[in-house]
């Protein structure tokens, strides 16, 4: 017994070893495509609801699984055929119709078989992206009930979205619909340079109706999270890992090319912590060079580090309504006493443009501080110290009784020097001493939306390239993107009257002075620097790096 | 009668003359002098107290050491090191040689941080918040604890039932946790206060000293519990020894009983505990400043510079290592310490 035991365990792991090979085997066998990268901070959360996401991160996937109607390129940043085949624009330039492409399946990770299935309705029939579908995403993320700090985007260039999304129209006004199964109009209330481009964007994206409102907030679990796009969610660990692989179903668009990877597998990583699995040949590229390894590493992988342009732009914001950053002087000393150009050149050394306006000076309209120097934001010590008398005058503060000043920004091992460097700018020049502190992503922008810090840090990449996406989508007095509580009239009626001027140069001057007022009139934000992009990209691999905010990881390949 | 205490009560018994003796004794060879005796007897204990000498003269004449401030930035020099730091760490390479990154600045003794910062007096001034630390820590938990710990021993009974009852309900937290917790709320809602407040104050007092206080208040909060045990303990076994009953039958005072006759006997065993924790509370104080808990910037703390350095390991190693090496260092020799002070102050534990 005893004898026949041991020999029917041997043969048992005998056949598990055999198994094990012939899986290895198979495995290699398929040899799957798998693109791993590191991306964002240690913690960082991703939010999978199109309706609600509002960061790089997020967007980077939504953008591949949920392709819009007129997706940017993201090595030109303009428009190409993505889910609309082809659209025609009404002679005022204010009705969009597009057409829609047709037999694009809904689908869904399965993880009884391992692969990507089509989703199918409750009489078995596979369901197909519609016009509906579309009209569905757009109202669902300007109805003031989704909450969406992106709610504002669509609601203004739909007419009566606004009303919509203030609470005071009916969702049956708002003036976006299929006119059938494939054919989706919109009428924008005006006319405007860049309106292809805002309907392209992922806020007018179709959304899956049923399984929204089947699962409600559940609908992003991966079993419930029915994509078109190139890529489907597999699995998403919170704050660490997210597995998308291939859609096989997807037919391919312009915008959206057939895929050659098969799995595309993220890890969130401190940028030194991703460096170093870089640099031990785990991960194939990563989205952030630590500061100081970057002179070895143009020495040391001059092929692979790789510096580009990056639309996005770096500021501190001041919650306007908290002492004493609620003293317009001493928002413009904070300001002033920040030394941009040493920052920048000295400690970042990275080729970023300091910026005393907010929007990016790329752009067709863009008003630009070359062109108006004296406008906006500027770094002088003497400026700040004055502007620093008149609030210790307004107030009768002085730098003993002031209110404390609290720093915040998002853990990243980069913006912790920044903060530090500008903290003893601050002491230096202005002899304010102020505390820095830190807070993981996603709380950090919870806070912010909900009770935002005396002076807090962020960046705002362009969705589009419009000076209109940077001055009129963010600090608009009702963005959902502004969390300073400011709000100018002749700022608002500023953007309100560029938005819809066709004339590129005829808009450059209103922008001007709209810069004008946001950072220095009234200071409600310290433009810090133009960014550039900065990332690792294994040698052996086919990249296309973006000058949009997000990386299209979908159009990559691995070579060899 | 006062000087009865455990020492003399040992030796004078036998002696015809026992406090005249016993005066004599004190004065030639009492415990103290006896614990002293066996301590430098010991060689590592010695090696302790000479390396922490030398961190207490550091961090005292710290200014005169150095020709910078902690907090000053060149940003000409930023992430440079001295031609020694380079040829000490194999992987640093000068900037001129093949593959070589690494500007060569030898002003700086142990090379400049991410912010062009000396390593060197970051060093020295962190050299101050561990040290202060390390001495804080113990005395906070050695007043609280020792007193409360005497008071519910010596009293006894329903009091010294609810006092436990409150020591138990401390224990039930996790430190680290109360700790961290604590540290986050001081942070979030002291920060932002009125002028004139309490928490203005407090904060202000707490950005003077770099954001110590703060860490004083959560270590002191979460020290003290184990001294208080450990001493009551004590005073439970002493409560019904000889010399307490005579004290007490001449009329001593209570509280005299507990300073002059109690405190005296339980000092041993909770000095050694004290002592062989402080290397705790220099690693609690590490570890919170390196989470980003503890210090504020700019104040350098070695757990910190550990944080900020370990971001750089792999282009610039001496910005994390010197700090560590720093607060190894210290940790070694309060260990050291610790293990001597109760070979000295516990001779029953040797001979075991």
């Amino acid at each position: 017994m005893r004898n026949l035991k041991r020999t029917s365990q041997l043969f048992f792991a005998l056949a598990l070893l055999l198994s094990m090979v012939a899986g290895l085997g198979t495995v290699s066998a398929q040899d799957l495509k798998v693109l791993r990268v590191g991306m964002g901070a240690a913690g960082t959360t991703v939010v999978w609801d199109v309706a609600l996401a509002t960061d790089t991160t997020s967007h980077t996937f939504i953008e591949m699984m949920f392709p819009g109607l007129a997706p940017r390129d993201e090595t030109t940043g303009l428009p190409q055929h993505g889910m609309a085949e082809e659209w025609e624009i009404s002679e005022d330039g204010r009705v969009y119709t597009f057409k829609i492409k047709e037999g694009v399946p809904w689908v869904v990770y399965d993880p009884a078989t391992d692969s990507v299935v089509e989703v199918t309705d409750e009489a078995g029939n596979v369901r197909y992206v519609t016009a509906h579908d579309f009209v569905y995403g757009a109202l669902r993320t300007m109805d003031p009930e989704t909450a969406s700090n992106y709610g504002y985007l669509p609601a203004d260039w739909v007419e009566g979205g606004n009303a919509f999304n203030e609470g005071t129209g009916a969702r049956e006004d708002v003036k976006i619909r299929a006119v059938d199964d494939y054919t989706l109009e919109i009428t924008s209330p005006e006319p405007a340079g860049f309106l292809l481009q805002v309907y392209g964007l992922w806020v007018f994206a179709a959304q899956p109706q049923w399984t929204i409102e089947e699962h409600g907030d559940n609908w992003t679990l991966p079993e419930n999270y029915h994509v078109y796009g190139t890529f489907v969610l597999k699995s998403y660990e919170p704050g660490s890992r997210v597995e998308i692989i291939k859609n096989p179903f997807w037919p391919g668009t312009e915008s959206h090319p057939i895929p050659k990877l098969d799995v595309i597998e993220a890890v969130f990583l401190d940028a030194s912590a991703a460096l170093a699995a870089y640099e031990a040949g785990e991960l194939d590229t990563i989205e952030e060079v630590p500061l100081p390894d970057l002179p070895r590493l143009q020495v040391e992988r001059p092929d692979e580090l790789y510096i580009g342009s990056r639309d996005c732009t770096y500021y501190y914001g001041f919650n306007v309504q908290k002492p004493p950053v609620d003293n317009v002087h001493m928002r413009r000393a904070l300001s002033a006493a920040i030394d941009r150009q040493t920052l920048v050149e000295q400690v970042l050394g990275r080729g970023e443009l300091p910026a005393g306006f907010f929007s990016r000076p790329n752009f067709a309209a863009s008003a630009t501080q070359e062109e108006y120097p004296d406008l906006g934001a500027h770094s002088d010590p003497e400026l700040a110290r004055q502007e620093l008398e008149l609030y210790f005058e307004e107030t009768g503060n002085t730098l003993e009784t002031m209110p404390q000043l609290t720093l915040m920004y998002n853990t990243s091992e980069a913006h912790a020097i920044i903060a530090q460097a500008v903290q003893q700018m601050w002491k230096e020049n202005l002899g304010i001493e102020v505390q820095v502190a830190n807070q993981e992503w996603q709380t950090y922008l919870d806070l912010l939306t909900e009770d935002a810090p005396q002076i807090w840090r962020l960046g705002w990449c362009a969705d589009y390239p419009d000076p209109h996406n940077f001055l009129g989508d963010v600090f608009y007095s009702t963005s959902g993107n502004n969390h300073t509580n400011w709000a100018n009239d002749e700022f608002d009626s500023l953007i309100d009257e560029a938005k819809v001027m066709t004339d590129f140069e005829a808009r450059k001057p209103l922008y001007a002075r709209a810069e004008h007022i946001l950072t220095w009139e009234d200071a409600a934000i310290a433009p810090i620097y133009f960014y550039t992009k900065l990332s690792m990209i294994g040698t052996h691999l086919d990249a296309s790096p973006s000058i949009i905010g997000i990386e299209r990881y979908d159009k990559w390949d691995i070579l060899g | 009668m006062s000087s009865i205490d455990a020492s003399t009560e040992r030796v004078g018994e036998a002696l015809p003359e026992p406090i005249r003796l016993a005066q004599e004794t004190e004065r030639s060879r009492g415990p103290w002098l006896d614990a002293w005796r066996r301590l430098i007897r010991n060689r590592a204990a010695i090696v302790g107290m000479v390396v922490i000498a030398a961190f207490i003269l550091i961090a005292i004449f710290a200014p005169q050491l150095t020709n910078y401030t902690y907090a000053e930035q060149n940003y000409l020099a930023i992430n440079t090191a001295p031609k020694w730091v380079i040829d000490l760490f194999p992987k640093m390479k000068e900037v001129g040689q093949e593959m070589g990154y690494v500007r060569v600045n030898n002003d700086y003794r142990f090379g400049t941080d991410a912010l062009g910062r000396d390593l060197f007096t970051r060093i020295i001034y962190g050299a101050r918040i561990s040290l202060a630390v390390a001495f804080i820590g113990p005395l906070t938990s050695l007043l609280v604890g020792t007193i409360y710990g005497m008071v519910s021993g010596y009293v006894g009974g329903r009091t010294d039932n609810i006092m436990m009852r409150i020591v138990d309900i401390m224990y039930a937290f996790p430190t680290l946790l109360l700790i961290i917790l604590m540290m986050a709320f001081f942070r979030a809602s002291f920060s932002q206060s009125e002028y004139g407040t309490l928490a203005y104050q407090l904060n202000k007092i707490d950005a003077a000293f770099g954001g110590m206080l703060f860490i004083f208040i959560g270590i002191g909060i979460t020290s003290w519990m184990d001294t208080a045990r450990l001493a009551r303990g004590q005073v439970l076994s002493l409560r019904e020894k000889e010399f307490i009953e005579a004290a007490h039958s001449i009329g001593v005072s209570d509280r005299g009983i507990i300073f002059r006759h109690v405190l005296p006997n339980i000092m041993g065993p909770v000095i050694v505990r004290e002592s062989l924790a402080i290397p705790r509370y220099i690693s609690l104080e590490a570890f919170l400043s390196f989470i980003g808990l503890g210090v504020n910037p700019p104040t350098p703390s070695w757990g910190s510079m550990i944080s900020e350095g370990a971001q750089a390991i792999k282009s610039y190693p001496n910005q994390a290592i010197f700090p560590a090496l720093a607060l190894f260092l210290i940790m070694f020799a309060f260990n050291f310490l610790g293990d001597g002070l109760r070979d000295a102050l516990d001779p029953r534990a040797t001979k075991v």
